[in-house]
């Protein structure tokens, strides 16, 4: 088991270092630079500028000196935001990010296998169709439209919360549910799918038929049997909320990652662009690792094959 | 049951924070987004001017009518041949750390911005002194022989290369505001963070949480007066919508208002128009052909109808067909060419070209929801009274500034803001040897009137050259079409008084107060 993470480990660190590579070329291949403005600059202060950031060099020189500082764990200067390092742009915006993406995550997760479960259990019933309806809405409606729905209502129409702005627990309410509508809807028609397949197999009749009490097959038969398709969604999920949503942080005005994403590109701050994405590459990682590592745990089979090989 | 508990337990606590949340004498503003720096030698950009203009001040600041009025130099002589300005400080000036205001500040800061190692994007601002260009650019390596000294604590000479007559207004902008070099060295790029920034205007930095807030204080030591306001709160909300929802909710006070958002806010009381010194125009490749013609260049521009746009746009512009906004000294309405579609169909067939044989003309802006308005309008102008065929191609913002640079399109939008009150900062624009100027045409009578004019003192003889130096660039060669000026709209709460906008979209807080 340790052997396995551990491999499983050394293979994520690869994929970072092509991830910051591919970035690193792609950033370099699109037209403009950091420094060009509507405001022309004279050339003796595009000089000034490139000798500063180091632009100047060769990109062989520049690829050479970025992977040796990200070996240190230096993300280097941002272009944009004069005398910052992204190291700390990145871990002043996070904490406002893991915030909000572990409680949609959780949002999305508990309320969408309870959708999902009550609606595989009572197949074909009113509530079933319910629920299907509702995440079939979840599922479609982008995120801005989600958010603007639950600030007209709940900001304008009735007052209750604030509409943007991150103070406290009540500031959380509306951009937690925007986030979390679209996985929850996902969620629960997943789960709903499985368990309504579960429910067909033989050690389901079979619990059944030795009389084991109903609440006691949906728990120990159907739900864990359902959740390991589940889970797969779940690992990509946490790293996608976690390291925030352009949208969602944009409408709601919080203080976020999510926002660099695009702003990032925009500005053409390479070191910024090559932070965020290495950022969000390593959370993925991590997060299929950790699917990998509940699975084999869930899955007796998956384990010992790996093991086998 | 239960639920419905829950909700109303939490529309209630919201209703009871947000009763405690108006504070008395604090103003919360947008920013919109975070400000790049607040390094004043090295800020360039709308957002950070914000803040700063609240923490510091220059040796000049801009009156109602936009002429450089004394503020930390209390007066200023000018030399006969125009060449050497000498400013006086105004006497017992503090820093908010009760450090006196000396002149070696301002020398030190100056040196500091066009220190090529600085690398700061304004440095050009003070390129008219002599020696500051070499000296930024390597070229010079001794500071003493740039034209800039101080002779005594208050006293700061200056030696320009050639006159300038508006060298008054350039000093009222940020980056030539002075420094504390010794915090500078102690703190380096730090010394802008809270605990680190000592200022010297009506406001101090309290907090800055990137990304979300800075909060400003009163500073106690202004030499005006402390402000009625005890603090601001300057918010970064992105979204346009959000801001004012947000402002709806009694959560911030004062707030741009989005374009699809002014038509429900006109005519209400929180509403504040004003008309900015920012022209917007539509600029030609003169190099290639069909736009190598002044006629045909003069035909297109003839064929649109600038009346069309403000109706169009609804954020307060205003039709203006000469390139010096109105509010600007020398500022012309007379000029310019005026919607004629008879005349530039006369035009174009006089220069031989034939609309139908003509390839369609691309029209390149970037992605914007206004740009690309503009844009639909001019293409049905041109078509509609010229004939010919216009495709549209929108840009990625930077793709579009590295087209301008490297090959510019046969027609292209741009804007220009000003950023000091003078006609200069616009004629200069389209001189040869501008950086600015992407329509490759040049003209060596445009130059000389806008040279002779930026070292002319008589505001008269300064006007007519400035007609003379429009009527080359906006009737005869016509390298640019300005379409219009444009304007900036805010939503004010009631519990704001004092608050006056500026033409420049600057904002001064130190007047404001609230209930």
């Amino acid at each position: 088991m340790i052997r396995y993470a551990l491999r499983r480990l050394l293979a994520g660190i690869a994929v970072l270092w092509v991830v910051a590579t591919v970035t690193f070329a792609l950033l370099r291949v699109v037209p403009g630079g950091p420094f060009d403005k509507e405001r022309v600059l004279p050339p003796e202060i595009m000089r000034n500028l490139e000798r500063r950031y180091a632009l100047d060099a060769s990109l062989g020189e520049q690829y050479v000196d970025y992977l040796r500082r990200l070996a240190h764990g230096d993300l280097g200067p941002s272009y944009k935001y004069v005398g910052r390092d992204v190291a700390d742009i990145l871990a002043e915006a996070l904490p406002a990010s893991l915030e909000l993406g572990a409680l949609a995550f959780a949002l999305a997760a508990a309320g969408g296998i309870a959708l999902g479960l009550a609606a595989g259990t009572r197949r074909d019933t009113a509530v079933d169709r319910a629920i299907g309806l509702a995440s079939l809405v979840g599922v479609s409606a982008p995120r801005f439209v989600t958010g603007a729905a639950l600030i007209l209502a709940f900001g304008l129409a009735l007052d209750w919360l604030p509409a943007g702005l991150w103070e406290g627990p009540l500031y959380a309410v509306l951009p937690a549910l925007t986030l979390a509508a679209l996985p929850l809807a996902y969620a629960a028609q997943l789960t709903r799918a499985q368990v309504v397949a579960v429910m067909g197999q033989d050690y389901v009749r079979t619990a059944r038929a030795l009389g084991v009490p109903e609440p006691r097959v949906r728990r120990r038969h159907v739900l864990r049997n359902a959740l390991l398709a589940v889970l797969t969604y779940f690992g990509p999920l946490l790293a996608t909320l976690l390291t925030g949503s352009f949208v969602v942080e944009s409408i709601f005005a919080i203080p976020g990652i999510g926002r660099f994403f695009v702003t990032a590109v925009t500005n053409r701050d390479y070191p910024l662009v090559l932070g965020v994405t290495l950022v969000y590459a390593a959370m993925v990682v991590v997060a299929n690792l950790a699917v990998d590592l509940a699975y084999a745990w869930v899955d007796p089979r998956i384990r010992v094959g790996a093991e086998k090989s | 049951m239960r639920l419905r508990h829950a909700v109303a337990a939490l529309a209630l606590a919201a209703l009871g924070c947000r009763g405690e949340r108006a504070e008395p004498r604090t103003l919360r503003i947008n920013l919109a987004t975070e400000p790049p720096t607040l390094d004043w030698n090295l800020a360039t950009d709308g957002v950070s001017i914000i803040a700063i203009q609240q923490l510091m001040r220059g040796l000049t600041k801009l009156g109602e009518d936009l002429r450089p009025e004394p503020d930390l130099a209390a007066s200023w002589d000018v030399s006969a041949d125009g060449r050497r300005y000498t400013f006086h400080l105004r006497p017992g000036v503090l820093w908010s750390d009760g450090a006196p205001l000396v002149a070696q500040q301002f020398v030190d800061s100056w040196q500091r911005l066009l220190a090529p190692a600085t690398a700061a994007e304004y440095a050009y601002f003070l390129f008219g002194i002599r020696g500051a260009r070499d000296y930024n650019g390597g070229k010079l390596a001794d500071f003493a022989q740039v034209g800039v000294r101080a002779p005594d604590a208050a006293t700061l000479e200056v030696e320009l290369a050639a006159p300038l007559v508006y060298f008054p207004a350039l000093v009222n902008f940020m980056v030539t505001f002075p420094i504390r070099r010794e915090l500078v060295e102690r703190f380096g790029e730090r010394w802008t963070d809270p605990g680190n920034l000592v200022s010297l205007g009506p406001f101090t930095l309290e907090e800055w949480r990137h990304e979300y807030r800075l909060v400003l204080r009163a500073n106690p030591r202004y030499w005006a007066g402390r402000p009625p306001l005890d603090r601001i709160d300057a918010y970064m909300v992105q979204e346009g919508s959000t801001s004012l929802v947000l402002f709806e909710q009694g959560l911030l006070d004062l707030v741009r208002i989005p374009p699809l958002e002014i038509r429900r806010y006109e005519g209400r009381p929180e509403y504040v128009r004003k008309p900015l010194l920012r022209g917007y125009y539509y600029g030609f490749n003169t190099r290639r052909p069909p736009f190598d013609d002044a006629r045909v260049r003069r035909a297109f521009a003839l064929a649109i109808d600038r009346s069309q746009f403000p109706p169009l746009l609804r954020g307060g512009e205003q039709a203006w067909s000469s390139w010096i906004p109105p509010g600007m000294p020398a500022a012309n309405r007379e000029l310019g060419l005026r919607f004629d579609p008879g005349k530039a169909r006369a035009l174009l067939a006089e220069a031989g070209v034939d609309p139908a044989q003509l390839a369609p003309v691309r029209i390149v802006f970037n992605s914007d929801q206004a740009h690309k308005l503009v844009a639909e309008q001019v293409q049905a102008f041109w078509r509609d009274n010229l004939g010919v065929r216009v495709e549209l191609a929108p840009r990625e913002w930077k793709v579009f500034l590295k087209e301008l640079a490297n090959d510019p399109p046969p027609v292209f939008r741009l804007g220009w803001g000003a950023d000091f009150p003078d006609p200069d900062n616009f004629m200069n624009l389209f001189t040869s040897y501008s950086e600015n100027n992407h329509t490759g045409w040049a003209n060596p009578r445009y130059d000389a009137l806008v040279e002779e004019a930026a070292r002319e003192p008589d505001l008269a003889r300064r006007q007519a050259l400035y007609d003379r130096a429009q009527r080359i660039l906006c009737e005869e060669d016509v390298p640019i079409v300005p379409l219009f000026v444009t304007g900036a709209n805010f939503a004010v709460a009631p519990r704001v008084q004092g608050f006056v906008p500026s033409a420049m979209d600057l904002f001064f807080f130190e007047k404001v107060s609230t209930e």
